[in-house]
C-alpha cells in the first residue's frame, strides 16, 4: 500500500499554446508507492501534464517537484530517478530487442539486468527480432523495457494501452501492477475509465487544461449524487421529455444513447416507461447499472469521455 | 563512453540493415562512374597548357622542356616574351607558366651543396585552383626529375623514382576522385540532414532527450560510425575504380584518407545544420537537394572548374566540395603530399569548425 510520503508534488503547473491554455493550473500530489492515473479525454492535458514532469515540455508557469528535485532546475538529476515511456514514440525499427535495450541501458550510470527485464517484459521470445516485427503490444512493452532498464524509481507511462487489443491491454495491466508490487510509483495517463478504476489507487480527472476531480475510484463513484445509472435508445427525435420522468438527477448521454442518473432506480424505471407508453414510443436496449467514473465524468462536465 | 559506443554501434546496425540505403549509396557512384568512364574514359580529359618562357636558351633549358613535353598530360607552349605568356594566362589559354630566367645553366652547374636551390618562377592563375595545381605538381615533378640527374652521384637523396613519364591522366583518372568526393556530400550532407530530421519527426530523438544522454555524445558516436562507413564505400568504389579502369592513387593513401575524413566531417556538419534548420523532415530533402545539385556542378565533380563561367569562380572557390575534389585528384592524379595540399585542409578544416559551431547553436532533440 502506498505510504502518505509525496514523491511528485506540482504547483500550479501552466502550459500555453498561442493563447490557448493547454495545461491551465494544475496542482496535485503523487505519494510513493502508489499508482497515479491522469483520465481525461483526448485533448484534456494530459499528455502535456505528465511531459512537462518529465522534462520534455517547458511550463510556462508553476513548476513541479520529483522528491526534492525541482524541474525547472534539476533536470539532470530527475532523469536518473524517472522512467519515461511517451505516448507517441517509435524506436530505432532495425534494431533487435536486446540491442536497443543495450542501447538505452548504456545511457544510464547504472542498469538492471537486460535478460531478466526482458523476460519479466514477457519478450523473452522476441528478444533477436526487429522492433519492426513487434505487434503492437509487443512494442508497447519494449517501450516499458526502456522506460525501466535504469531501475527508477518513478515510471510514467502515457496512454500504455491505447490502440491495443484486449487481451494485451490485460497483460499490460498485470505489469503495472507488478511494478507497484515491487515497491516503484507510477503515473499513467489513460482516457480508459475501466482501466483507471482497476489500476489506480487515485485519479485525477481532466478536462479542457483543469484537474475537476482528484480522488479514489471508490471515492470518486461514491460522490456521484447519483448511484445507479438507466442507459436506453428511442426512436428518433420524438417529443419526449425526460426531465418529466421521476427521480431524475442529471441526464447524460452520447449520440443516439440516453442516460439517467437517479437516486431512486426504482422511481424512475417504472416513470420513464411509463412515459414512453404513454407517448406510444418504444425503448430498446434498455438497461440498468450502478454508476462508474465515466458517469462521474458525464456528470461533471455534461460530456462523455470519448466524445473528446 | 559505452553510451557513445553503443549509439555507434546502432548507427553502424542501422545502415548495413538498410539494405536499400546500402545499395544505392554505393551503386549509384559506381554506376555513374562505369558510364561515364565507359564513353568517355579513353579520351585524354585532362591537359594541362603550360606557357614555357626561355631566356636561357642552353642545353639545360632545352632538357627541363622536354621532360615536361614528354609527359603526356602537358602541351608546352613556347612563347618568347614573358609578358604575352602572361596574358595568355590571364585569358585562360594557358594554365601555367613557367619562366627559365638568364643564368638558370650557368647556375645549375656551379651549384654546389651548400648553396640555396634555385627557385624557378612559375606563374598560374589563382581562379583556375584545380588546374594550375595539377600542372605544378607536374612541373614539380619535371624539376625533381633534373635535380635527381643532377644530384646523381649522391644516392642517398633519392626520391620517388616514378617519373613524371607515367602520369598519363584519362578522363576516368579524373572522374574517380570526382565521384568519390561527389559521395562524401551526398551519403553525409543529404545522409544526416535527412537521417536526423526523420529521427525527430518520428520522436526517436524526443524518446532520447527523456533519458540522461548529452547531445555531444549523440553527435560523437554520429560522426564515427559515418566516418567508417564512409571510409569504407570510398575504398570500395576506389577498388572498382581500380580492377575496372586501372585507376591508380599515386600519392599516399594516409593524404588520401586524412582527405575522405575532412570532407566527411565538412559535410556531416552542414547536414546537421540542415535538420537544425529543416523544420520538417519532408523540407530536409529538398534543402539539401537545393544545396547539393549546384555543388556537385560547380565543385568540379564531372567538369574541371576552370570550365566554369567567370563570374561563378568566386563562389566556387569558397566551396567545401571545389577544395575536396582537388585534394582528392591531385592526391590520387599527381601524387600531391598533404603538405602541399595546405590551403585545400584549411579551407576545409574551416568549414568543420563554423559548421560544427552553428550545428551546435542549431541542433535540437525535437
Ligand atoms: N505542441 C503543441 N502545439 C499546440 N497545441 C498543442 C501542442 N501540444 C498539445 N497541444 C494541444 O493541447 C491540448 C492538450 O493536448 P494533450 O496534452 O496532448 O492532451 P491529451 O494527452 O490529454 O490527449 C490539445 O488541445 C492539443 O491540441
Ligand atoms: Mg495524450
Amino acid at each position: 500500500m502506498s505510504s502518505h510520503e509525496t514523491i511528485i508534488k506540482a504547483e500550479h503547473l501552466v502550459k500555453r499554446y498561442g493563447d490557448f491554455y493547454a495545461v491551465n493550473g494544475v496542482d496535485f500530489e503523487v505519494h510513493r508507492g502508489e499508482v497515479f492515473g491522469l483520465l481525461g479525454p483526448n485533448g484534456a492535458g494530459k499528455t502535456t501534464t505528465l511531459e512537462m514532469l518529465v522534462g520534455l515540455r517547458k511550463p510556462d508557469a508553476g513548476t513541479a517537484w520529483i522528491g526534492e528535485f525541482d524541474i525547472r532546475k534539476d533536470l539532470e538529476r530527475i532523469k536518473e530517478v524517472i522512467g519515461v515511456q511517451l505516448q507517441s514514440t517509435t524506436l530505432f525499427e532495425l534494431l533487435t530487442v536486446e540491442e536497443i535495450l543495450k542501447m538505452y541501458a548504456s545511457f544510464y550510470p547504472k542498469h538492471i539486468s537486460i535478460p531478466e527485464l526482458i523476460e519479466d517484459m514477457i519478450l523473452t521470445d522476441k528478444r533477436k527480432s526487429r522492433i519492426k516485427s513487434l505487434s503492437g503490444g509487443q512494442k508497447q512493452r519494449l517501450a516499458i523495457a526502456l522506460a525501466l532498464v535504469h531501475d527508477p524509481w518513478i515510471i510514467f507511462l502515457d496512454e500504455p494501452t491505447t490502440g491495443l487489443d484486449p487481451q494485451a491491454r490485460r497483460t499490460l495491466w498485470d505489469i503495472v501492477l507488478n511494478l507497484k508490487q515491487k515497491g516503484k510509483t507510477i503515473m499513467l495517463t489513460t482516457h480508459y475509465m475501466d482501466e483507471a478504476h482497476v489500476l489506480c489507487d487515485r485519479i485525477a480527472i481532466m478536462d479542457q487544461g483543469k484537474m475537476i476531480a482528484l480522488d479514489t475510484p471508490e471515492n470518486l463513484v461514491k460522490n456521484l449524487q447519483s448511484d445507479s445509472a438507466v442507459e436506453f435508445r428511442i426512436d428518433e427525435s420524438a417529443p419526449f421529455h425526460l426531465e418529466e420522468i421521476k427521480g431524475v438527477t442529471q441526464i447524460g448521454g452520447h449520440k443516439d444513447v440516453q442516460v439517467l442518473y437517479t437516486d431512486n432506480l426504482q422511481e424512475t424505471l417504472t416513470s420513464l416507461i411509463e412515459t414512453a407508453s404513454e407517448k406510444g414510443l418504444k425503448l430498446t436496449d434498455l438497461q440498468t447499472r450502478t454508476a462508474t467514473l465515466e458517469d462521474v465524468f458525464i456528470h461533471m462536465t455534461g460530456r462523455s469521455l470519448r466524445e473528446g | 563512453m559505452r553510451a557513445y559506443w553503443q549509439l555507434t554501434l546502432a548507427q553502424l546496425r542501422i545502415f548495413l540493415r538498410n539494405r536499400q540505403v546500402l545499395f544505392w549509396t554505393l551503386a549509384f557512384p559506381i554506376f555513374l562512374m562505369v558510364m561515364l568512364g565507359s564513353f568517355l574514359g579513353n579520351g585524354n580529359g585532362m591537359s594541362v597548357t603550360i606557357g614555357y618562357v626561355d631566356q636561357d636558351h642552353s642545353p639545360q633549358s632545352k632538357q627541363l622542356a622536354d621532360i615536361l613535353k614528354k609527359n603526356e598530360a602537358i602541351s608546352l607552349e613556347k612563347t618568347s616574351s614573358k609578358k604575352d605568356a602572361l596574358d595568355q594566362l590571364k585569358q585562360g589559354d594557358v594554365q601555367l607558366v613557367v619562366e627559365v630566367p638568364k643564368g638558370y645553366e650557368k647556375r645549375m652547374k656551379n651549384s654546389s651543396q651548400n648553396e640555396k636551390p634555385f627557385t624557378l618562377p612559375v606563374f598560374y592563375n589563382e581562379t583556375d585552383m584545380a588546374v594550375s595545381q595539377i600542372g605544378q605538381q607536374l612541373v614539380y615533378n619535371a624539376v625533381d626529375a633534373v635535380s635527381k640527374q643532377k644530384a646523381d652521384y649522391k644516392p642517398a637523396v633519392v626520391i620517388n623514382p616514378k617519373g613524371v613519364e607515367a602520369l598519363n591522366l584519362r578522363y576516368i583518372d579524373f572522374l574517380v576522385p570526382g565521384i568519390v568526393a561527389m559521395m562524401i556530400l551526398s551519403n553525409n550532407m543529404n545522409g544526416v540532414a535527412g537521417q536526423i530530421a526523420s529521427w525527430r519527426e518520428r520522436g526517436i530523438l524526443r524518446r532520447m532527450q527523456g533519458t540522461t544522454l548529452k547531445a555531444h555524445t549523440f553527435i560523437a558516436a554520429q560522426i564515427t560510425a559515418r566516418l567508417m562507413l564512409n571510409g569504407l564505400q570510398a575504398l570500395i568504389v576506389l577498388m572498382v575504380a581500380r580492377l575496372v579502369f586501372d585507376v591508380e592513387v599515386r600519392g599516399s593513401w594516409l593524404t588520401l584518407v586524412s582527405f575522405v575524413i575532412l570532407g566527411t566531417l565538412a559535410f556531416m556538419a552542414i547536414g546537421f545544420i540542415i535538420a537544425g534548420i529543416a523544420k520538417t523532415p519532408e523540407s530536409a530533402g529538398p534543402i539539401a537537394g537545393f544545396l547539393s545539385f549546384p555543388m556537385l556542378f560547380l565543385g568540379g565533380v564531372f567538369f574541371p572548374i576552370k570550365n566554369m563561367p567567370e563570374f561563378l569562380q568566386p563562389i566556387v572557390h569558397i566551396l567545401p566540395i571545389a577544395h575536396l575534389t582537388t585534394a582528392l585528384r591531385e592526391t590520387m592524379n599527381v601524387g600531391a603530399t598533404f603538405m602541399s595540399l595546405g590551403t585545400e585542409a584549411l579551407v576545409l578544416g574551416g568549414w568543420i569548425i563554423g559548421a560544427f559551431i552553428v550545428a551546435s547553436l542549431t541542433f535540437k532533440w525535437e
